[in-house]
């Protein structure tokens, strides 16, 4: 296993306790114009999420969000808590959709703090949640943090 | 319906520039402003050696690295139109860059049909990609799981 640079954060493995709930992060609502724009930038170009006929077309009634804006949204969660090149593993499952003007929030725990190949690592559980708190997303992580006397 | 001989197969692997550019606008589609996506001197202000890789950055891989991707898909049977995204999960297992170039090979891992009472047909898909970096060290596996209703 390659040694990774330290993320520049300043979060320490001794800092965080199993239970600890990470900074939440809430987002602006979903609207049409991020989501065109979440188009062209990530080069997913189905039009289920950019225009309005294809979505009444097929049912969803109105355009939905990808899956992987919403997985942003989380993933700039984790990246403001301990950087991104401290992540090891990322993962979630979309739980439902989220529309135009649903307000989505961020949320995660830490639930286990571990050493691995010489790495300090905890792990936790993240979730997104709408203004009604209706799940679109689960998920889990694993970070490495240093240790406060490095 | 999925061809299920096409489980355990590997498609040609494909090539991709990991680009500063890209990273910056997927940042911002998201409406993540931290100055260390924004340019390598903010980057490297914050201690990286160039602009990281925001943790939704493998999807730009797939979507603008892979240009056969639509293609492949559709070739195990699968209606691109009627996907739903199921799971995604990345595990970062070394740091990539701005400037790196990375090499992906995209595998169907699993794939199975779910028979409904009403004659419809599911199908769930799960694919990995490994990616090499240009010294030929993985560095990244992206595994996404896809759900298919006929």
């Amino acid at each position: 296993m390659t040694t990774n640079t330290q993320d520049p954060t300043k979060l320490y493995y001794e800092d965080v306790q199993v239970g600890d709930a990470i900074p939440k992060l809430v987002k602006a609502p979903v609207t049409h114009l991020q989501l065109v724009r979440y188009a062209g930038a990530s080069g997913d170009f189905n039009p289920l999420h950019t225009d309005p006929k294809f979505g009444e077309m097929i049912g969803t009634g109105g355009i939905i969000a990808h899956g992987m804006l919403v997985m942003g949204f989380v993933g700039q969660m984790l990246s403001d808590y301990v950087g991104p090149t401290a992540l090891r593993k990322f993962g979630v499952r979309f739980k439902g959709m989220t529309r135009l003007d649903d307000v989505i929030t961020c949320t995660g725990a830490i639930t286990e703090k571990h050493e691995v190949d010489g790495e300090a690592r905890i792990s936790g559980k993240v979730q997104a949640t709408d203004q009604n708190g209706d799940v679109k997303i689960m998920g889990t992580f694993v970070a490495t943090l240093p240790h406060r006397s490095e | 319906m999925f061809d299920k001989s096409k489980i355990g197969y590997s498609f040609p692997p494909f090539t991709i520039e990991v680009e500063r550019g890209k990273i910056r606008e997927l940042a911002l589609a998201i409406g993540d402003d931290n100055p260390i996506y924004q340019s390598r001197e903010a980057a490297q202000a914050a201690g990286y050696p160039d602009v990281p890789l925001f943790p939704t950055a493998p999807t730009l891989f797939t979507f603008w690295g892979n240009a056969k991707m639509v293609s492949q898909i559709v070739s195990l049977g699968i209606n691109v139109m009627r996907v739903l995204h199921g799971e995604e999960e990345y595990e970062y297992l070394a740091p990539i860059n701005a400037g790196d170039i990375l090499t992906g090979v995209m595998t169907v891992v699993d794939g199975k049909t779910r028979q409904g009472k009403d004659g419809s047909s599911l199908d769930i898909l799960t694919t990995e990609i490994r990616y090499t970096n240009q010294h030929g060290q993985p560095v990244l596996n992206a595994r996404e799981m896809i759900l298919v209703r006929e």
